[in-house]
């Protein structure tokens, strides 16, 4: 696996700047995407050979074969694709993927994309997705009618009880990313927080109130890749993808594992191998951030603290871009700059700005090891990559 | 029940849960070769996967592991609380905890099962206090 370390690059990345995009369809703007990473790129869509995108799910636009109804929407015939849907970390793993499949010649310029309009989208289409179908493993849950908050309340609240986590210190991710937010023309919210604002907002699953959550945005982004190669003859200093792992574990709330252990505990090790480097060697960290507690577990995960330690590390300004050991999404994250579902993308892309020392929000001075970390449903997959320049 | 939206969809597999759940009794699944409980039901046995498990009744009893309450976000009607319980034969279920204030649920809470008879097909499982547990009305 170490082969693959260093052989493909990231050449290209773009982040809409909408966060409001009113009838206009996902696949519109997933083209405003991809054209905006080529042109960063300065490559043209006749370069592209390869596509991934997951966008079959509500707000995304697709159906089953998305990735068909993507490549005919676009005007392309890519021999190279990968639709696999893990949830919002299904673009990291597809990096890990599509860099595969550059270093054995299946693609030589793979495209990556996402975007969906939650905001505007009309249809309450039917989904079989496992947190709404109520067949098969589902009857036993979705009768109670769980909402998605509250399966990340469940984690929450058991991490409370194992491990003394306070609710002031699950607010203080939020504090912290929305003070990296502030530095971000394109955020979302930006305006400063504090944890007794996050504590008063109102409670939408216990124990996480409204601003635990993250925004909901219409938006999109798309990054370009391809080999190491080929990306030194191209306008953009390549960022090389290091490291990648990934790991799926579970759908159903009665397999939650009973310390809180999620995929990626098996994910960010193979990652780590692949680079050969260690948590200690992260300069700038991007973790997917749909709830205070996703950051905070994935922390554990990841082994930048200990188990149950998160409480504590990230109380003590350990992600603020401001002087903490680990600046972690530096752009506001998903719970204050951009979240349409799926926000595993932007973890690329913002990994990708740092590296390039064009960061939107607070930029981590000469930032050479980025770590890009997402998971998928409610910490059911995890998907790891590690970028270098 | 509050803000119960759907109902679930038996199959072959479940039909024996649903049958004792008709008649206010908790199955779950045994292994034959490991003599290991599973919890959600399969067609085979996780620990033996070519074995097929056998259903064993438990004894409704078990404790709250953890929970969230859902003020906001799915219901029309009062806040509800969703929860894992971790029932004495040691698998762990998800369910509706009732019969417990907001303030008063905490980890370790004892809990028994009790069914709210839906139709003539489902009677669904919920979670409440021992001494509240007469409220069945399955």
């Amino acid at each position: 696996m170490k082969d693959l370390s260093g052989r493909t690059a990231i050449v290209g990345a773009f982040e809409s700047p909408r966060r409001d995009a009113p009838r206009v369809h996902p696949f519109a703007l997933q083209m405003e995407c991809i054209l905006g990473a080529l042109d960063d790129a300065g490559l043209t869509l006749k370069d592209v050979d390869g596509l991934c995108a997951a966008s079959g799910d509500w707000a995304e636009g697709g159906g089953t074969m998305d990735v068909i109804e993507l490549a005919e929407y676009i005007g392309i015939q890519p021999t190279y694709v990968n639709s696999t849907d893990v949830g919002g970390c299904s673009y990291i793993l597809q990096a890990g993927q599509a860099a595969a499949a550059i270093a054995m010649g299946l693609a030589e310029v793979v495209v990556i994309s996402y975007a969906a309009c939650p905001r505007w989208w009309p249809l309450n289409t039917p989904s079989f997705d496992p947190f709404v179908f109520p067949a098969g493993p589902g009857q036993y849950e979705i009768p109670y009618a769980p909402t998605l908050i509250s399966t990340y309340g469940l984690f929450a609240r058991r991490h409370m009880d194992l491990y003394g986590t306070t609710p002031e210190q699950l607010a203080q991710v939020a504090v912290t990313f929305r003070e990296h937010a502030a530095a971000n023309p394109q955020a979302r919210l930006r305006k400063p927080i504090t944890v007794d604002d996050v504590l008063a907002s109102p409670m939408i699953a216990s124990p996480l109130h409204r601003l635990d959550c993250c925004v909901v945005t219409d938006g999109g982004g798309a990054v370009v890749m391809t080999s190491r190669e080929r990306a030194r003859d191209l306008k953009r200093r390549p960022v090389h993808l290091a490291g990648y792992g990934a790991a799926v574990a579970r759908t159903q709330n009665s397999q939650i594992p009973d310390d809180l252990s999620t995929p990626a505990a098996l994910s960010g090790p193979r990652a780590f191998a692949m680079a050969g480097v260690t948590p200690a060697d992260i300069d700038v960290a991007q973790i997917y951030d749909a709830f205070t507690i996703t950051p905070m577990l994935a922390l554990e995960d990841l082994g930048f603290c200990g188990r149950g330690e998160s409480g504590a590390f990230v109380a003590d300004g350990n992600l603020s871009a401001k002087g903490g050991s680990l600046p972690t999404n530096t752009d506001g994250g998903g719970l204050s700059s951009n979240h349409p579902g799926k926000r595993g993308i932007f973890t690329l892309i913002e990994s990708v700005r740092q590296l390039r020392g064009e960061g939107p929000g607070m930029q981590v001075p000469d930032a050479k090891v980025a770590l890009a970390h997402g998971l998928g449903g409610t910490f059911c997959s995890a998907a790891t990559v590690i970028l270098t320049v | 029940m509050t803000a119960m939206t759907v109902l679930p969809i038996p199959d072959e597999t479940s039909a024996p849960f649903w049958e004792a759940a008709r008649e206010g009794r908790f199955l779950i699944q045994r292994c034959p070769e490991t003599g290991r409980h599973q919890w959600y039901p399969r067609a085979h046995s996780i620990h033996a996967p070519h074995a097929k498990p056998d259903w064993v009744e438990t004894s409704g009893r078990g404790e709250l592991l953890t929970y969230s309450v859902i003020h906001r976000g799915n219901t029309r009607g009062d806040p509800y609380t969703c929860a894992l319980v971790r029932l004495e034969e040691g698998v762990t279920v998800f369910s509706r905890i009732e019969g417990v204030a907001e303030e008063d649920l905490r980890a370790g809470l004892p809990l028994s099962v009790a069914f709210h008879r839906v139709d003539e097909t489902i009677s669904l499982p919920v979670f409440r206090p021992p001494s509240d547990a007469g409220g069945s009305d399955a």
